[in-house]
């Protein structure tokens, strides 16, 4: 059953399409990551299910109910932004209270039960012990917990996150990564998570929304969307080094660097597409060396290939080797819009 | 090999440069005048025989037992609180309402800055006007409208006095002094409310905040340092102001807005008594770097991060 259902949303800023024509279900209990580059839609996106920003055209429902015209407070939706936009002259209780504090009159409760409630929350998130200190008296991972447990006592329907990772360093993101996903499973909280990162993306998202000039370019499970994008977007978006992406008559066909590897690997090289590839620059990257050259008959375009390091096979600077990528791992795409195309009867025009 | 050096090249240098005009002024304006104000206030010098001998304490103390010196400072003292509370609240207001979006805004700013950036006296030559015994256009309004006049609500005269009866006179002087300084105040608080981040206001949004749980709980603690800024600024202006009253009431009616800098320029330029006059100006002295001090201390202690 879908909690958010979002119709045909558009949100112009004068001559500029932030959001140009969303439609999206968001299940219950689901997380949802939207992925884009900067500048794509989707903070704006997420600001309009927050009630932040007042679309120019489509509506949002939450639970069922049209809630594009009411401000967020009734919405029943929290939010952790990417600064975790923490109140700096309150303690973390106070923090945590304070969305209880203003929406008394819609939650219904006493005083006894509010510190009940700031007080169990902040034990799910194991803060309960920073309760008197004020956030910069925190870490930044304790701050993003403080950030979380006020977005969640509430109990929101909707818990939306606009990057609240990106200001953690490397070491601690990977862990809150983790952490983020368990309490998110555990709680059963619909979470919508917005980020640049798709290593971010891949990693939380039950699905993904891809996102590109205020549009979806695609939905899906992190595999799929990696494995079967819809276009050349997405294709190229997502996976790094990026999709290798050449021009054939009349459509473009892509294949990524780690599927693009010495002929010899294939074990059944008639279901491959031989590639004659000129060795350029060959970078030792630890697990895999990463080969930059030109694919015969494609000299315009630099091509790359990963090659996992325990495969032995010497590959010398200015050297021409045969490479090969699987049919079912070619992608094909329209010439003009970018779109997939099927490929059956194409691999053979290859 | 001897090369010569680009001047511009040595920190120092460029350092003093850019310090210099400061430097200046500081000491040229403010420095030396302020000694100067301290010597006459420990000798017995006067426009007439300018000769400066040490008298130790005794313009102090007898500028202490003046009755009328007890007064002014009383009022000085009276009309800069009165004031910075309404001051405080219209500024704070005002602020709000400039920080929001609405058509018109750049226009109303500029309409509202207009007292603050018009010259003190010229200002004061308006209010003459506006608050004359005969011919105040308030009066004149009043008078219209049933308020004034023959059964008038107000009073049976033509006219209220502004400026000649003790109490219209100190509120008039209070009101054109709240009038002057408020949109200072303003441009501060409204320079404190911008610079709250964005994030914090949509996140008490979401959190369910309506106005004046925003205004209450986020805006104002977070503009709290720039508020005790705001008000020691125009406290610092309005205690040392003598302007205001020299034209529009010279300090009358009898003492009634006889504040301190009037009262010493008349006993030390007007009198020409300048031991006397400087010795009671030096007697804000303590009392403003006190405050300072006091303010300075409390905004640090509050600021964020």
């Amino acid at each position: 059953m879908s909690i958010v259902q979002i119709n045909d949303l558009k949100k112009y800023f004068n001559d500029v399409r932030a959001v140009d024509g969303v439609d999206l279900a968001i299940d219950q209990g689901e997380f949802l990551v939207i992925l884009g580059p900067s500048g794509c839609g989707k903070t704006t996106l997420m600001r309009m299910i927050a009630g932040l920003e007042k679309p120019t055209a489509g509506t949002i429902q939450i639970g069922g109910e049209d809630v594009t015209e009411l401000p967020p407070r009734k919405r029943g939706v929290s939010m952790v932004f990417q600064s975790y936009a923490l109140y700096p002259h309150m303690n973390v209780f106070n923090n945590i209270a304070f969305p209880l504090r203003a929406q008394r009159r819609e939650l219904k409760f006493d005083k006894r039960q509010m510190r009940e409630k700031v007080v169990h929350t902040s034990r799910l998130l194991e803060i309960d012990m920073l309760l008197d200190r004020r956030p910069r008296q925190l870490s930044g991972g304790q701050r993003q917990r403080v950030a979380i447990a006020r977005a969640m006592v509430t109990q929101p329907a909707v818990l939306l996150l606009d990057e609240p990772l990106s200001n953690l360093d490397a070491k601690l993101r990977a862990n809150a990564r983790d952490e983020l996903r368990d309490f998110q499973r555990s709680s059963n909280i619909t979470a919508v998570f917005v980020t640049h990162d798709q290593i971010e993306a891949m990693g939380l998202g039950d699905r993904i929304v891809v996102m590109s000039e205020g549009k979806i370019q695609q939905i899906g499970s992190p595999q799929r969307i990696y494995d079967d994008p819809a276009n050349e977007f997405v294709a190229t978006f997502l996976g790094s080094p990026s999709m290798n992406i050449l021009s054939a008559n009349g459509f473009r066909f892509g294949f990524r660097p780690e599927h693009f590897l010495p002929k010899t690997l294939h074990d059944s090289p008639k279901n491959s597409r031989i590639f004659h590839y000129y060795v350029k620059r060959v970078e030792y990257l630890g697990s895999d060396r990463l080969v930059y050259g030109y694919v015969h008959g494609h000299e315009d375009d630099l091509t790359l290939a990963k090659v996992p390091s325990n495969v032995r096979a010497s590959l010398d600077i200015e050297g021409d080797y045969e490479f090969a990528v699987h049919y079912s791992d070619i992608k094909f795409f329209d010439q003009d819009s970018g779109r997939r195309i099927e490929q059956q009867n194409l691999a053979k025009v290859l | 090999m001897f090369r010569l050096a680009y001047p511009l090249d040595n920190r120092r240098f460029v350092g003093l440069i850019f310090l210099a005009p400061a430097l200046l002024y500081i000491v040229l304006l403010v420095g030396f005048p302020f000694l100067l104000a301290i010597a006459f206030g420990f000798s017995d010098v006067t426009v007439g025989n300018t000769d400066l001998n040490f008298v130790g304490l005794r313009n102090y103390l007898a500028v202490w037992e003046n009755d009328i010196f007890r007064q002014v400072f009383e009022t000085t003292i009276r009309f800069t609180l009165i004031s910075q509370v309404f001051i405080l609240i219209f500024a704070n207001i005002l602020a709000i309402i400039f920080t929001q979006n609405f058509t018109g805004k750049w226009f109303a700013r500029f309409i509202f800055i207009l007292p603050w950036a018009t010259p003190v006296s010229l200002a004061m030559i308006g209010w003459l006007w506006m608050l004359d015994t005969k011919y105040s256009p308030i009066d004149y309004l009043l008078l219209q409208t049933g308020f004034l006049g023959p059964n008038g609500i107000l009073s049976n005269n033509r006219n209220l006095f502004w400026l000649a009866t003790p109490d219209l006179s100190q509120i008039s002087v209070i009101f054109v002094q709240v009038w002057r300084m408020t949109p200072l105040a303003t441009v501060i608080l409204m320079a404190g409310l911008s610079s709250i981040p964005t994030d914090i206001l949509d996140q008490a949004e979401v959190d369910g905040a309506r106005f004046m749980r925003a205004l209450l709980q986020i805006k104002l603690p977070l503009i709290l340092p720039i508020m005790v800024i705001a008000l020691l600024f125009s406290m610092i202006t309005m205690f040392g102001d003598m302007t205001v009253v020299y034209v529009l009431t010279r300090g009358g009616p009898v003492d009634y807005t006889r504040v301190l800098g009037l009262y010493s320029f008349q006993v030390g330029i007007e009198g020409g008594n300048l031991a006397q006059g400087a010795a009671i100006s030096l007697f804000a002295f303590p009392l403003l770097l006190a405050m300072a001090i006091f303010m300075l201390r409390t905004a640090s202690r509050a600021e964020v991060q």
